[in-house]
């Protein structure tokens, strides 16, 4: 015995006779795990250099920050471009300080606070731009293998009926049928595995990042802080 | 998030075409050929006990005496064979028969031809008695031939296809007619020149001197010859393969070794051995009961030897009723209820320990 007669009789066995030979629910389940493979890979393709640029940016901007430039003169650099992460966070809260400061407040107290909420809102807005799609990954990574395996249940059940109407249990007509019907789950496991381990690469970058955004926020409320108090002292 | 999903697209492109190429059919799994082991599973009666089958056959999975050829069914036949009755005796072996048949099959036809011949012919026929006892068979022999060629088939056809009733029927008219005696010496002697090695020839011999001292009729010797295959043997049919047997079931209904042990060991289940038996050999206990078709107790299962008046001795004896009463429905192969209708168990507690 040189082969076993099965692959013979049985029907073809590549990939693209078994999406074929499926039922249109199985077909459907796998085009839509196919496409949110797709998806799931531009996402994640997105993200990954969205990530870079921002570490990038956050870099260059520490660096411009603390090289003892003067506020002033970077606010107005910044002002008119368009701003990311540590950037925007910093136009945000020298925008609040012009417009009270300079209009002459009366509370320090109060705009301490003013400051606070608007370097607060960028970050959020911020970090809201760096986690968007984020979920998508998540969803997907859970989703995917149980759309798959509904695939497979469907499939099987098909593959079954058929069965039951050629009245034989012979391995070569029960094969093909569950072997479609299993090509669900593995489409389904291949557009998880990678969304989830995605999905926790690109979550703890985002929560590093929010971290550095958040120091830096700090820091530069105090940093204001000081000078309101030096300004009002000067004042009085 | 152009740039993403560009990538992705073609990613997945590039993954599919390569999937296309690379997954297309499976090669075939190869399996070693591997001998297969043949296993007989052979229940230990088939040993121990002789079925009911064929002496020269050889042995089979069932049991099965030679099938028979009749296709009727006898009600309550106990004996395989042929037969229409239903006997214990041997069948008679058909093989000599058989030789007899072959050589025999003209001489019937003589006989039965010279009787209608002889009723208007008495007097040669009366010529022909005092020759007899001498039986020089070149002498009687021309005598019935000439007979034989005037008066053919059509007379011995009907003779032939009449039964043994049929010439019952007739004998009452022929016994009145003593013209017939002549004839039978006549057709005794052109038989026996012929073969001397025929069965019949011996019952005709034996005939001969009755003849001699009554009155002689042939159409009776006729009757009295047995026209029936010598037949005995049972009327039970078989319709399966013969296989390796004897004549009858000499144990078939006895219970074979290892349901007597699942008998032992459901009993040994429910038996709590009396405390303080362990040491008393003496506390052996024989109980007898009666068991139903369904397995269950009839009656009250009876000590016949064993047990005692009091103490230990009815502790034990009481406790191995019990252990009968408490495993009650007993599964026993229903075929060989005679077997263990009455059942005696004998509980020994120097053996449990």
């Amino acid at each position: 015995m040189e082969n076993l007669p099965l692959a013979q009789t049985g029907a073809e066995l590549s990939i693209w006779a078994l999406f074929w030979q499926a039922g249109w629910v199985v077909k459907l389940v796998m085009l839509g795990l196919l496409g949110a493979s797709v998806w799931t890979w531009a996402i994640i393709v997105d993200k990954l250099v969205a990530y870079n640029r921002m570490r990038a940016a956050l870099n260059r901007f520490e660096q411009i920050f603390w090289s003892g430039q003067s506020l002033e003169e970077l606010y107005r650099n910044l002002s008119d471009r368009k701003t990311t992460g540590m950037s925007a966070i910093f136009v945000s809260a020298m925008r609040e300080w012009k417009k009270s400061f300079e209009k002459g407040a009366k509370s320090p107290l109060a705009l301490q606070t003013r400051i606070d909420k608007a370097m607060d809102l960028a970050l959020t807005r911020e970090m809201e731009r760096l986690e968007g799609r984020l979920g998508f990954l998540a969803t997907i990574g859970s989703a995917a293998p149980f759309i798959g395996l509904f695939g497979t249940v469907v499939g099987i059940m098909t593959s079954f009926q058929a069965i039951a109407g050629s009245k034989s249990t012979n391995l070569a007509v029960v094969a093909p049928g569950i072997a479609e019907a299993l090509l669900a789950t593995a489409i389904g496991l291949l557009a998880a595995i990678p969304a989830v381990i995605a999905y926790n690469k690109l979550s703890s970058d985002a929560g590093k990042i929010a971290v550095r955004m958040e120091g830096f926020a700090d820091e530069f409320s105090a940093i204001l802080s000081r000078q309101i108090d030096e300004k009002v002292a000067q004042r009085a | 998030m152009k740039t993403g999903l560009t990538t992705s697209v073609v990613l997945h492109a590039a993954m599919l075409g390569f999937g296309l190429f690379t997954l297309s059919a499976p090669s075939a799994l190869e399996v070693a050929d591997v001998e297969a082991f043949p296993v007989d599973i052979v229940p230990v009666e088939s040993i121990t006990q002789i079925q009911k089958g064929d002496k020269k056959a050889p042995a089979n999975e069932k049991p099965a005496p030679k099938p028979t050829s009749r296709p009727d069914i006898v009600p309550d036949a106990q004996n395989v064979g042929d037969n229409k009755i239903d006997s214990d005796k041997p069948a008679t072996p058909e093989p000599t028969q058989k030789e007899v048949d072959v050589a025999a099959a003209p001489p019937p036809s003589p006989k039965p031809e010279p009787k209608p011949a002889e009723k208007p012919k008495p007097e040669p026929a009366k010529q022909a008695e005092p020759k007899p006892t001498p039986v020089p068979a070149t002498e009687v022999t021309p005598e019935p031939q000439p007979k034989q060629d005037v008066k053919p088939d059509p007379v011995a056809e009907t003779i032939v296809n009449d039964q043994a009733e049929a010439e019952a029927v007739k004998l009452p008219e022929n016994a009145p007619a003593p013209e017939a005696k002549p004839k039978p010496p006549q057709a005794q002697t052109a038989k026996t020149p012929d073969r001397k090695q025929d069965d019949k020839q011996a019952q005709e011999a034996a005939s001969k001197p009755k003849s001699e001292e009554k009155e002689f009729n042939a159409d009776e010797v006729a009757a009295l010859l047995n026209k029936q295959k010598p037949s005995g043997g049972g009327a039970k049919r078989s319709t399966e393969q013969a296989s390796l047997g004897g004549k009858k079931d000499t144990g078939g209904n006895k219970l074979s070794q290892s349901e007597m042990d699942a008998l032992r060991g459901q009993i040994q289940r429910c038996w709590n051995v009396p405390a303080g038996a362990m040491d008393g050999g003496a506390l052996k206990v024989s109980v007898q009961f009666k068991l139903s078709q369904t397995g269950e107790i009839e009656g009250r299962p009876e000590i016949i030897s064993g047990g005692g008046a009091a103490g230990i001795e009815r502790a034990a004896a009481e406790s191995a009723r019990r252990a009968v009463l408490q495993c009650a429905p007993y599964n026993l192969p229903a075929d060989k209820y005679e077997a263990w209708a009455d059942v005696i168990v004998n509980f020994d507690p120097s053996e449990m320990f």
